[in-house]
C-alpha cells in the first residue's frame, strides 16, 4: 500500500506518518516511509511518503499512490496527481476539493472523502489532534487498508502515555464522523 | 529477531552504539542532525559509555574524534555534506596519517537540495582526499555498513566514510535491530607516540602518501568481492538483455522499483563501495552489455572512475540530469528513454496530465517557510527594516534567520560565517565605489561561534565599518535545538562551561558592544541608530549588537510569563501591510481580503505585531477589555 500524507508544518504530518507506519509494523508488514525535515517544517508544505508491505524505495511516483491523506485542503490539491486511477483521497476540508476537479476525478475513479476535522477538534477542545481525527475518519472506508483498531494499537504503542487517551478519543471522533 | 521502526539517522546512531564506538562528535546540519541525538538516546538506553559532543564546528568535531581514534578508540564524526568542506583540511591530512581505532566519517548528502546551499557529492570529496566510501541504500543497511566500515578502518588504518543521502537519513524503515555489533580489533591502547606519522614533516608525508596508495589498492581488491556489491535481476540468458544498470545509494531502490513497475528485468549491479571502485567487477559487468546506465546521486562518482566509457551512459554524457534529485519520476523517464532506444516501449502509469492541468489552473502558490509565530528574529528584522529601510546592504547567514529574506533584510547568504566576511568586503568595496549605504550583517549564535569569530577579528583589524547583529536565541534552532559553546550544558545534558558571546566579541577588539532584547522594539531601534552613528565616527569601526532572546519554539517561558494577547480592531481595512512587512504566520488576510484576522491556534501572544500596524489597529486585548 502506497500512501502520501500532505499538510503544513505544525499539523503533525510526521506524527500521523508514524502512526500509520507503526500500524503497518504491528501487522507484521515491511514499512518504508520518507519524512520531511528542516526548512519545510517552518510553516511550509510538508509531505511524507509511506509504503506498507512494499518496496524499500523511499518515494512514491506520481500516479501510483493508493491513498492521499491531506490535513490541509490546498496541500491536498497540490499533491493530488500522486494518486493513481481508482485511488482514494481523505481530506480535512469543509467543502471537499475545488469543484473544477470533480469531473476528472470521477473519470479517473478517484474517490474524495472529506471531513471537517477542525470543527471536530474544536468540539473536542483540542486543535492539536486534527491530524488524528482525519486518520480516525479513514478506516471506515474499506479502501483504507488499516482498521481503526490497527491505528489504536499504534497510538498505544507510540505513546507518550499522557497523550494516548486524547489521541484515542480523537481517532474515535473521526471514526464517528464517517458514520 | 526484534523489528523496530527506525529513522535512518537513528539506525546510524544505533549502529555506532552497537559497534562500540566510544566517541561521537558532530556539528548539526540537515539531514544529519538526528544522528548524535540518537547516540545520546541509545547510550542511555543501552547503558554504554560513549563521549558525545556537539562541537563548535565540523573541523573541531572531526579532530576531536580523530584524536580518540589515535588513542585506540573507535570514533565517529557526523555532519551535513557542506560541513565536510569545513572539515576538509582535517580529512585530507588524516587520510595520510591514518588512524588506530576504527574511524568513521558520516557526511550526509542532500540531493535536491532540500536544505543546503549545494548538491555536492561527498563521495567526490572522498575520492580527492583518497578515503574509502560505503554508500548505503536504506536505513537498515547503514547498520551492516557501519560494522564493515569500522573493521575496514581498523584493518587498513584509514579513515572510512559512510555517506548516506537525505532519503536514507530521513527514511523510516522496519529494521531488525538484533545486536550484530563487533568489538574493536585494536583494543583501547591509549595514544602511542609516533612523530613520523602523527607529526609527519613533508618528507614523511611522501612516505605516508605511498602508504595510503598501497592501502587503497588493497582495499579495492577487497571491494571486488564485497557482499555490498551485487547484481540483482541476474539473467539466465545474458544475450537477451537490452542493457544494464549500475546504481548505488538510495536511488538504487528507486531504480529497482521502477523496473518492477515496468515489468522488465534489467540487471542492476548495486555498488555499495563507490570508492575505491572495484574496477574489475564493474568492467566485467559493463562488458556484458551494449549499454550500461549509471544511476547514482548526487553526482558522477562511479561513472568518473570508469576509464572506458564507450558503453556507459550517465551524467557525463547528459543522459541523466546533472542537477536535482533523482526522484522516481526522473528515474522512470531515464530508464523509459533507454528502453525506448532499444525498441522496447512499455506502459507505466504516469501522472494524469488532464488532472495536472486543472490543478495548474488553480494556481496554488508555493508555501514558503516562515519564521515561527513569536520568533524574536522577526522583531529584530522588523526593527532593522524600519530603521534602515530597503536600501541598506544586509549580508545574512545560515540558520532560521536566513528567512529574513521574507522581510527583505537578508541580501546575501553564502555559507557559515559569510555574513561577517561579506560585510567587511562590502565595506572595503564601498570605499572604492563611494557607496554610502549602511551595512548590517546578521548571524545567529551557533553560526557566529562556528565561523564568525575569525572574520570578526579580521574585520576589526582591517578597520572595516559595519553593524554586526548577532541574533542570539540560545540554541541552534534550525536543526532542532542543539547546544552551542555559549550554553552551559552538553549534548547529553551534562554540565558544560558557558563561553559568553559578549566576552568573545569584546576580546576581538570591538569597541561598541551592546546586548538588548529585540522584543523591546523602541530601545532596539535607538541602539541600531547609535550603532550606525558609531560606525561613522572617526574612531568608529565594527559595532556589534547582540539580540538576546531565546527561541520561542524551544523556550517559550519568557512569553508565557508575560503574555500580551492582541486583537485587531474593527477598523482594519485589509491593507495587508502587517501581513507582508511583519509576516507572522498567525496574521491571516481574510479570503475576501476585507481585513486581517489573527489565527489564535498558532498565535503565541507575544504582542510583537502591535507596532506592525502603523495605523494602530493591532492592540493589546487588555485595552479592549478596559474600554
Ligand atoms: S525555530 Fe526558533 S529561531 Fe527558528 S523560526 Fe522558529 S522561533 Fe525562530
Ligand atoms: S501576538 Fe501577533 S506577532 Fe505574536 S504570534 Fe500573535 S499574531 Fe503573531
Amino acid at each position: 500500500m502506497k500512501i502520501v500524507l500532505a499538510g503544513i508544518g505544525g499539523q503533525g504530518v510526521v506524527y500521523a506518518t508514524k502512526i500509520l507506519s507503526q500500524a503497518g509494523l504491528l501487522r507484521g508488514e515491511k514499512v518504508m516511509a520518507s519524512e520531511n525535515h528542516g526548512m519545510s517544517q517552518r510553516g511550509g508544505s510538508v509531505m511524507s511518503h509511506l509504503k506498507i508491505g512494499g518496496s524499500e524505495a523511499p518515494l512514491i511516483r506520481r500516479g501510483t499512490a493508493d491513498l492521499l491523506v491531506g490535513f490541509d485542503r490546498t496541500e491536498t490539491m497540490r499533491n493530488l496527481t500522486f494518486v493513481r486511477a481508482s485511488g482514494n483521497v481523505f481530506v480535512n476540508s469543509t467543502n471537499g476539493l475545488d469543484s473544477s476537479l470533480s469531473e476528472r476525478l470521477q473519470e479517473l475513479n478517484i474517490a474524495v472523502h472529506a471531513i471537517n476535522a477542525e470543527a471536530c477538534a474544536k468540539e473536542l477542545g483540542s486543535p492539536a489532534v486534527t491530524n488524528l481525527i482525519v486518520l480516525g475518519f479513514a478506516p471506515a472506508h474499506n479502501e483504507f487498508g488499516l482498521s481503526l483498531d490497527d491505528l489504536k494499537s499504534a497510538v498505544r504503542a507510540l505513546g507518550p502515555a499522557k497523550a494516548v487517551e486524547l489521541n484515542l478519543k480523537a481517532l474515535d471522533v473521526g471514526a464517528k464522523a464517517a458514520r | 529477531m526484534t523489528t523496530q521502526l527506525l529513522l535512518g539517522n537513528d539506525a546510524i546512531a544505533l549502529g555506532l552504539t552497537q559497534n562500540e564506538c566510544r566517541v561521537v562528535t558532530a556539528y548539526p546540519g540537515t539531514p544529519s542532525s538526528e544522528i548524535l541525538a540518537g547516540v545520546v538516546k541509545f547510550k542511555k538506553k543501552l547503558n554504554r559509555d560513549i563521549y558525545t559532543e556537539w562541537s563548535a564546528s565540523e573541523k573541531v568535531a572531526f579532530e576531536v574524534a580523530l584524536a580518540a581514534s589515535w588513542s585506540g578508540l573507535r570514533a565517529a564524526v557526523t555532519m551535513k555534506q557542506v560541513g565536510l568542506n569545513v572539515a576538509a583540511d582535517s580529512l585530507f591530512s588524516a587520510a595520510y596519517t591514518g588512524v588506530v581505532g576504527g574511524f568513521v566519517v558520516v557526511p550526509c548528502d542532500d540531493p535536491g537540495p532540500h536544505s543546503s546551499q549545494t548538491e555536492q557529492d561527498s563521495r567526490l570529496l572522498a575520492l580527492t582526499a583518497k578515503v574509502p566510501v560505503f554508500d548505503p541504500s536504506t536505513p537498515a543497511e547503514t547498520m551492516a555498513m557501519l560494522k564493515a566500515a569500522f573493521e575496514l578502518s581498523e584493518k587498513h588504518r584509514v579513515p572510512v566514510i559512510m555517506r548516506p543521502t537525505t532519503r536514507v537519513c530521513h527514511a523510516v524503515q522496519s529494521i531488525d535491530v538484533t545486536d550484530t555489533g563487533m568489538p574493536p580489533l585494536n583494543g583501547n591502547s591509549g595514544f602511542k607516540k609516533d612523530q613520523q606519522r602523527w607529526a609527519a614533516t613533508p618528507v614523511f608525508r611522501l612516505k605516508l602518501h605511498h602508504e595510503l596508495n598501497a592501502k587503497l589498492q588493497a582495499i579495492e581488491s577487497e571491494f571486488e568481492s564485497s557482499s555490498f556489491n551485487y547484481v540483482v535481476n541476474q539473467p539466465l540468458a545474458i544475450s537477451h538483455q537490452p542493457f544494464g544498470i549500475i546504481s548505488s545509494g538510495s536511488v538504487f531502490t528507486t531504480s529497482q522499483e521502477v523496473l518492477d513497475e515496468l515489468g522488465v528485468e534489467i540487471p542492476i549491479l548495486r555498488i555499495g563501495t563507490p570508492y575505491p571502485l572495484p574496477r574489475k567487477l564493474v568492467a566485467e559487468f559493463v562488458s556484458r552489455f551494449e549499454r550500461v546506465l549509471i544511476i547514482e546521486e548526487p553526482d558522477a562518482c562511479i561513472e568518473l572512475q570508469i576509464a572506458d566509457r564507450t558503453h556507459v551512459s550517465g551524467r557525463l554524457d547528459y543522459v541523466i540530469p546533472n542537477a536535482g534529485e533523482l526522484t522516481p519520476e526522473v528515474v522512470m523517464k531515464v530508464i523509459g528513454g533507454q528502453l525506448d532506444k532499444v525498441g522496447l516501449t512499455v506502459a507505466a502509469s504516469p501522472e494524469d496530465s488532464a488532472l495536472a492541468g486543472i490543478i495548474g489552473a488553480l494556481k496554488i502558490a508555493p508555501r514558503r517557510p516562515r519564521l515561527c509565530p513569536g520568533c524574536s528574529h522577526r522583531s529584530a528584522f522588523f526593527t532593522l527594516k524600519t530603521t534602515f529601510g530597503p536600501n541598506a546592504i544586509y549580508p545574512g547567514d545560515i540558520g532560521c534567520y536566513t528567512l529574513g529574506t521574507n522581510l527583505r533584510v537578508v541580501d546575501t547568504c553564502i555559507d557559515m560565517g559569510g555574513s561577517v566576511t561579506m560585510a567587511a568586503g562590502f565595506y572595503h568595496a564601498s570605499k572604492i565605489t563611494q557607496d554610502k549605504r549602511p551595512i548590517v550583517a546578521t548571524i545567529g549564535d551557533s553560526t557566529f561561534l562556528h565561523s564568525g569569530i575569525v572574520p570578526l577579528i579580521n574585520s576589526v583589524h582591517t578597520n572595516a565599518r559595519f553593524i554586526l547583529l548577532i541574533l542570539d536565541n540560545h540554541t541552534t534552532a534550525m536543526t532542532g535545538a542543539q547546544p552551542t559553546p555559549a550554553n552551559d550544558y552538553a549534548a547529553d545534558g551534562s554540565a558544560a562551561t558557558r563561553v559568553p558571546i559578549e566576552n568573545i566579541v569584546r576580546a576581538c577588539g570591538v569597541k561598541f558592544v551592546h546586548v538588548a532584547d529585540p522584543y523591546d522594539q523602541e530601545p532596539f531601534e535607538k541602539l541600531l541608530k547609535d550603532a550606525q552613528a558609531f560606525t561613522q565616527t572617526d574612531e568608529g569601526g565594527v559595532a556589534v549588537i547582540i539580540a538576546d532572546r531565546p527561541c520561542v519554539l524551544y523556550d517559550d517561558s519568557p512569553v508565557e510569563a508575560n503574555p500580551i494577547p492582541v486583537v485587531i480592531t474593527e477598523e482594519c481595512d485589509g491593507c495587508r501591510y502587517c501581513v507582508e512587512a511583519f509576516e507572522c504566520p498567525a496574521l491571516i488576510l481574510r479570503a475576501d481580503k476585507s481585513r486581517v484576522d489573527i489565527n489564535y491556534n498558532v498565535c503565541v501572544d507575544c504582542g510583537q505585531c502591535i507596532d506592525a500596524c502603523y495605523k494602530g489597529f493591532i492592540i493589546p486585548k487588555e485595552v479592549v477589555m478596559s474600554n
